[in-house]
């Protein structure tokens, strides 16, 4: 917002305190702008707005997506079981991995000491499904999604440089391998600011796991603000206790008697603020009801009651049990249509470097059928349009074997050089496969099949590095994400750092 | 299309976060400031091709220096240089930067800077903060009486020069609170305001200062804004997340700062605090800085790329904390703006990636090395314990013990014939450890054995050699005597051991040689035994020790041996030693074992702490590529950049001879950054805004001279911190209200030029604090382990893989729950969730300027948060146990809180909410018990659960008001 436009705004809310002598006159913001005191106003500024309206010139563009809803695949889920069909493995089971796929790259010390790298064929069945184009092929394993490949974006050359899950979480978070940058849903907190006032901009949900195995740990920094002001930080909204945390008052309160003590607090701001006339008073004032509403609007958006049964059944019996996948799925459309701009679903538990076979079908029943309700369930809304959804895990998985090998059951390692994610709405091609892997899943190849080295430092058609998805997903937010920055340290930060492209072929 | 280069995209971040309020020349007549004014607009428009960066130059031209911008400056005439002529070129395809650089064009007001600039002669100045400070002439002032000390004379020209005034003296109330909060996070207690209050000579408010000074919550409060600094936490931060042992460091912080040592010093040790001579323990502790960046035992892992990882966080935390640099840039290039080289960067690398602890924490504890981190009184204790164990020793004479053990000579089996199987591979652990193989007692198998070269007591490394795999070594033990002996075996991995073919242990664990011994005890006949342990291997490195006999029995067998060969003096040390713990219980014996028992229990008291040691020999150090560990470019010397301060001729090069460097009276950056970051932390924003950035593209000092005389008094004053410290408190310029003026408000709203006294909202920490304070709950007690207070459900658990040693959350009980903030448990993926509602940072990374926002979440927090409704209870609890009116608690609660008695229209406000509470909680008696069962601090037995309810919202109230969460 023009500041000059942003502190007549807080004068009108001077006046609404009845502090009209506090009265900031345009001549004399004027005089500090040119004094170069920009940085005092937008603290100034948002002192009174409280939550930010996001920064001056952005969108750069014409948004096609308002939103996103960001399924977050923790642990790095199997492309090879799952959306990369690889018939030709069938025959090479146990089968030593050519050197000339594995190309001596490097692999973690949990298998680079193994002496072979034997092939694993999935042993699940993949049909092709007609996607309104050149069809995709899916897993037996996801035969709900499978239903609804016609609006998906199904991209099979996504790659990273991390082989570890820390850095590369943190990486497919944050745009960075190692810690202290802002999350993505802080950027675009930050950058576009909230469409709402009684819910969060950007809101984080975990879903239980259904598989007893140990799980990669998420945490805040994943959610976090960086350098950002910490305003912007993702807030979990939790299925256990208090949804957002210390939304409760204490037992034995009521509203009232919470009106009344907001009332009294209120007298005595006020006055505060009339004797020392520091706008962060009024502020704080604000603050208050705010958190008063969210008290409200919170439960509100948790309570499923008023739910349609065809609704509740198309998410799926899971729906009922707060916490599931599907049930912040169901959530997650909720908050589409409250003006939440960035809903990031946790799903942990994809890490299966041993018995993949056994907990695989587990974890893809947890999400699939939340996945294609959330799709369905936004397109016969409407929301789907300008809602852009991403399912994505932090890398992929070998094709070679962790561990036995038998005809049924196996592990799979780390793999980044080539994994498979998909995107829906918000202006991508719905029906679109893009970018393909050489016969093992190993490699991103070219149409012809002919090795692509992706670089970091440069665009390569064809393969879609994490910063390449970024840059895309701020492009359909309407940002350039060369200008989204951040001045801190000395330097104009950027979730891309010095990268990223938009791959215009993934978009309508 | 991908430049390497992070710059120029300066549009929105610099509107939004960047140097605010800086005065440029505005007028063709006033001088323009090189580095100020031209800097900015050189780094951000052109640096990106013609900058210091030379492997990026283009058409030869560098702008950073005069020598290079010759080619196209003609000094004293702008329209003869070709730099205007292409930057204010009409046309497109000649103007400067090109449009498809990605920079924008320059504005017409950087243009006639750069105009102004190249008329006034075009002079290249080396950026302000790369001199050494110097002591900065006193600036006359015309109102003569305002200033009480130096940096007043700086304040009040600046103030002068616009015309401005500064605010009158605070009250003495507010004042009393100010200078307690800002010095040590707390309020003043009752005595101390007492005391402040009815000192009406000249001089109380300076006393005043030196009594907060010296109060152990001094060095509470400046050590925590340093654990920001430095990351500090109580888990590895990465991964599992595990905790780790470094809280004696943070204790050791507190220490420092409330001894005031030196701050050269306390950098020192921090750094190299193992290199000075004969450290002390102390010195060593302190060295838990360096390890206190994040560390990980991810499972696959590759060791190089961690090495990397954890020496460029230590890299650039030092930079940041110590110069107010950022390097990092120079990780993957040479510096855009700053003169810092790519091989600088690693020239500063090279002094972190030579220390003893491994790359990967192994998610232990104790990652060594290690130490013993006993305090100064609990060194003496040892001390004095050991005394007295040398003097009981010293009383024995060696010929009675030596009769003694002839006289009961212990019976020691010997071990022979030790054979070992061949190795079985299996799929994993779990079956390795599971399945009995061939060589196993009972399974008769054929099975060939080889002579094993074992001894006892000795590592046997890699007696497996495979992954998830076993093998069996057996052996025979005669005795003359039937009888049970205890023994001990040590393996990597899991151990089962038989005797004369019965299972006589099992323990499936995986672990290293040297991380356990198993005692096994088992009845062993007269003659032959048959011995077999099975030895089961993960994954990685294994290996066996065997531990045969009783150890006792063996230590005096060596001790009584050892004295024989040779008698010298710590042979008969442990021969005495020996008679004292396992012979004859003599009055001398029973007093000896006493002692030893003290001097244990002492021992396992004392904590341990992560500390740094060199390598013998540094690994060799080159430049990264791209920052990529794997991608080794040219070799590099350990060095420090060229352009700040000087590394003394000889000087050691390692982490001492870095921290000489730091120290020295040629670095330009050590004592203002720091001194910068004290103004910071009293007065909420620093002289130069940007803390963490004193470089080119780091704000400008609006008052270099300020920050100058800072710097070198505290240079002056011996680095020290509280001498630092008081000269602000002491100042006028503290001193002022906090009152804000309309028009002041609309010039400089953030109080840049102090034109008034300090207002920011208080830290999380203090905020809890505080509340605390009020209820008198708050408990007092310096260091220790970090302490896990109240928390909802769920917050580790839903941040952590359930293998993780802190996935389960288990709050403490007891008194230690209500100790200060400093001392949470630090979970670095997940911090107390009140603390980052209230913008603390997730110590994951360096932070030296917190945010402080405004959020619906923060009112929630202090409305809602167990441990502020709590202390609202008991608070409530204090004014009730009290006899008075209704009148004379609202008194008390004020100050309890505010710290000033209230206003007769807040009285009004808060007495006709009481009445309302009073009859809702009368109405519904049930509602007020619901209320008050808060907390674990006892219920007040007799009170009316109705006012008592009643009167906790009151309180609640107060803490939430502005006035409690602000400084003020």
């Amino acid at each position: 917002m023009d500041p000059i436009r942003e502190a007549e705004l807080l004068m009108t809310r001077r006046q609404l305190f009845g502090r009209a002598s506090l009265g900031l006159g345009t001549a004399a913001l004027g005089r500090l702008l040119s004094a170069g005191g920009l940085g005092g106003i937008a603290t100034l500024a948002q002192a009174l707005e409280g939550q930010r309206q996001g920064i001056p010139g952005l969108p750069n563009f014409a948004p096609k997506a308002k939103r996103v809803i960001y399924l977050f695949m923790s642990g790095g889920p199997s492309q090879l079981d799952l959306w990369d069909y690889k018939p030709k493995l069938k025959e090479l089971f146990n089968a030593e991995l050519p050197d000339e796929i594995r190309r001596g790259q490097r692999i973690t010390t949990m298998t680079s000491g193994q002496t072979r790298f034997p092939i694993a064929p999935s042993v699940y069945r993949f049909d092709k499904h007609d996607n309104g184009g050149d069809g995709v092929w899916v897993s037996e394993l996801l035969p709900h999604t499978a239903g609804v490949v016609k609006e998906l974006c199904v991209v099979k050359s996504m790659w990273t440089e991390a082989i570890n899950h820390d850095p590369a979480t943190t990486f497919i978070q944050t745009g960075s391998q190692l810690p202290g940058r802002p999350s993505m849903g802080a950027w675009l907190s930050y950058g576009l600011g909230s469409m709402n006032e009684n819910l969060p901009t950007y809101v984080v949900l975990h879903s239980k796991v259904t598989s007893n195995k140990p799980n990669q740990a998420v945490y805040p920094r994943l959610w976090g603000t960086g350098f950002l002001p910490s305003e912007h930080q993702g807030v979990a909204l939790r299925s256990q206790g208090d949804p957002v945390l210390f939304l409760k008052d204490p037992d034995g309160m009521s509203r009232e008697t919470r009106r009344t003590m907001l009332d009294s607090l209120e007298a005595l701001n006020q006055q505060a603020l009339g004797e020392f006339g520091d706008p962060e008073i009024a502020a704080r004032i604000k603050q208050y009801e705010l958190a008063y509403r969210l008290q409200a609007s919170v439960p509100e958006l948790m309570d499923l009651s008023k739910e349609s049964v065809e609704t509740m059944e198309l998410y799926g019996k899971d729906a009922r049990e707060p916490g599931t996948f599907a049930a912040n799925c169901l959530l997650a459309r909720r908050m589409v249509e409250r003006g939440v701009r960035f809903i990031q679903i946790f799903h942990r538990g994809w890490d299966l470097h041993s018995d993949l076979t056994t907990d695989i079908p587990t974890q893809a029943k947890d999400v699939d059928q939340g996945c294609a309700a959330l799709i369905t369930d936004l397109k016969r809304r409407g929301l789907l349009e300008d809602t852009l959804v991403v399912w994505a895990g932090e890398f992929g998985r070998t094709v070679y074997c962790q561990g036995p090998l038998t005809q049924t059951n196996y592990g799979r390692d780390h793999h980044p050089r080539a994994f498979t994610i998909w995107m829906a709405g918000g202006g991508v091609k719905p029906g679109l496969v893009y970018g393909q892997t050489d016969d093992f899943g190993y490699n991103i190849v070219d149409k012809d099949g002919a090795i692509i080295d992706p670089s970091a430092s440069e665009f390569t058609p064809g393969a879609v590095h994490v910063h390449d998805l970024h840059a895309t997903m701020l492009h359909q937010l309407g940002i350039d994400h060369t200008q989204l920055t951040y001045h801190f340290q000395g330097r104009d930060f950027r979730l891309t750092d010095v990268h990223g492209h938009v791959v215009k072929e993934l978009l309508r | 299309m991908k430049s390497e280069l992070p710059l120029l995209l300066i549009s929105l971040g610099l509107l939004a976060s960047g140097a605010a309020f800086q005065p440029t020349a505005r007028h063709a007549e006033e001088q323009v400031v090189f580095g100020r004014d031209v800097m900015p607009i050189l780094g951000q428009r052109c640096f990106k091709c013609h900058g210091p960066d030379v492997a990026q130059v283009a058409a030869g031209l560098r702008l950073d220096s005069f020598a290079g911008a010759s080619k196209v400056i003609q000094p004293g005439f702008p329209e003869q240089s070709r730099l205007i002529e292409r930057i204010a070129a009409h046309d497109p395809a000649d103007r400067m930067p090109p449009a498809n650089s990605g920079i924008k064009p320059l504005s017409s007001e950087q243009i006639e800077t750069l105009r102004r600039w190249i008329k006034q002669g075009a002079r290249y100045e080396k950026h302000w903060s790369f001199i050494p400070p110097q002591l900065p002439a006193l600036p006359q002032v015309r109102d003569a009486k305002w200033p009480k000390n130096a940096l007043d004379r700086f304040v009040l020209a600046k103030l002068e020069e616009r015309g401005w005034k500064p605010e009158p003296e605070a009250d003495r109330d507010t004042l009393a609170l100010r200078a307690a909060l800002s010095l040590t996070g707390l309020p003043p207690t009752p005595t101390e305001l007492q005391a402040f209050r009815l000192d009406k000579l000249p001089g109380a408010y300076e006393r005043y200062v030196d009594r907060l000074l010296a109060k152990p919550a001094y060095g509470e409060h400046q050590a925590r804004f340093w654990m920001d600094a430095v990351r500090y936490g109580d888990t590895h931060g990465l991964q599992l997340d595990n905790e780790r042992g470094i809280f004696p460091y943070r204790d050791w912080v507190v220490r420092a700062f409330n001894q005031d040592l030196p701050y050269s010093d306390f950098v020192t040790w921090q750094l190299a605090g193992d290199l000075v001579p004969q450290p002390t323990t102390e010195q060593l502790i302190a060295t838990g800085y360096v390890r206190s960046n994040l560390t990980s035992a991810e499972g696959g892992a590759i060791e190089e790329e961690f090495l990397a990882r954890n020496t460029f966080d230590r890299v650039d935390t030092t930079s940041t904390v110590m110069l107010g640099l950022t390097v990092a840039c120079a990780k993957c290039h040479d510096h855009k703006y700053d003169p810092i080289k790519q091989s600088d960067y690693y020239g500063l690398y090279a002094f972190f990636n030579s220390t003893k602890d491994k790359p990967l924490d192994d998610n232990l504890t104790l990652p060594e090395p290690v130490v013993r981190a006993a305090t100064p009184d609990q060194e003496a204790e040892l001390a004095e314990m050991d005394r007295s164990l040398q003097a009981l020793r010293d009383a024995v004479p060696a010929p009675d013990a030596i009769r003694f053990f002839e006289a009961h000579k212990p019976v020691v089996p010997e071990g022979r014939d030790w054979q070992v199987s061949p190795v079985y591979v299996r799929s994993s652990f779990e079956e390795a450890f599971d399945r009995a193989e061939a060589a196993e007692p009972g399974q008769g198998g054929d099975v060939s054995w080889k002579p094993l070269a074992l001894e006892v007591g000795r590592d046997i490394p890699s007696v497996v050699g495979k992954d998830g795999a076993s093998v069996y070594v057996r052996g025979t033990v005669r005795l003359q005597t039937a009888r049970p002996i205890t023994f001990g075996v040590s393996s990597d991995d899991g151990v089962k051991v038989w005797l004369n073919g019965k299972l006589i242990h099992s323990n499936k664990v995986t672990r290293g040689v040297g991380q356990g011994i198993d005692r096994v005890t088992g009845d062993f006949r007269a003659g032959d035994n048959e011995l077999v342990l099975k030895i089961v291997n993960g994954a990685g490195p294994d290996g066996l020790n065997l531990r045969l006999f009783d150890r006792n029995d063996k230590r005096i067998e060596d001790a009584v041996a050892a004295y024989r060969k040779t008698p010298e003096p710590a042979a008969l040390a442990e021969l005495r030693a020996v008679f004292l713990e396992l012979g004859p219980a003599t009055t001398g014996a029973t007093r000896y074992r006493k002692t030893l028992a003290n001097r244990s229990e002492l021992l396992a008291s004392i904590p341990m702490s992560l500390i740094a040691q060199e390598l013998p020999t540094p690994r060799e150090t080159f430049i990264l590529q791209r920052g990529q560990y794997d991608q080794r470019g040219d070799r590099v010397e350990r060095g420090t950049p060229s352009a700040i301060g000087s590394l003394r001729a000889n000087a050691r090069l390692d982490r001492l001879g870095l921290a000489e460097w730091l120290t020295s009276p040629s670095n330009p950056l050590t004592a203002r950054v720091f001194a910068n970051r004290v103004w910071q932390q009293h007065f909420g924003v620093g002289v130069v805004k940007t803390a963490e950035d004193f470089g080119t593209q780091g704000e400008w000092p609006l008052n270099q001279p300020l920050l100058d005389y800072l710097a070198f008094a505290f240079r002056r004053h011996d680095w020290s911190v509280k001498k630092l410290n008081r000269l602000i408190v002491t100042s006028a310029t503290f001193r002022q209200s906090s009152r804000i003026t309309p028009s002041k408000l609309a010039q400089d709203p953030e109080n840049r030029l102090n034109s008034r006294g300090p207002r920011y909202r208080l830290d999380a920490e203090v905020i809890r604090d505080k509340a605390l304070f009020a209820s008198g709950l708050l408990v007092e007690k310096l260091g220790g382990r970090g302490f896990k207070p109240y928390q909802p459900d769920g917050i580790w658990e839903n941040a952590s893989d359930p293998a993780s040693a802190t996935h389960f959350y288990v709050r403490d009980r007891g008194d230690v729950i209500y100790r200060r903030s400093l001392y949470l448990f630090w979970k670095r993926t997940a911090p107390p969730p009140a603390m980052l509602n209230l913008d603390a940072p997730l110590r994951d990374t360096c932070v030296v300027r917190r945010s402080t926002t405004n959020t619906p979440l923060q009112a929630l927090t202090t409305q809602n948060e167990t441990a502020y409704l709590e202390a609202a209870r008991v608070m409530a609890q204090r004014l009730l146990t009290a006899s008075g009116t209704d009148r004379d608690r609202l008194r008390r609660a004020f100050d309890l809180t505010l710290g000033r008695l209230p206003r007769p229209n807040e009285v009004t406000v808060l007495l006709k909410a009481l009445a309302r509470y009073r009859e809702t909680y009368r109405a519904d008696p049930a509602d007020a018990k619901r209320m008050l069962d808060i907390g674990d601090a006892p219920q007040a037995k007799n009170l009316s659960t109705t006012e008592h309810a009643a009167w906790m919202i009151v309180c609640s109230t107060l803490m939430n008001t502005d006035e409690f969460l602000t400084m003020h």
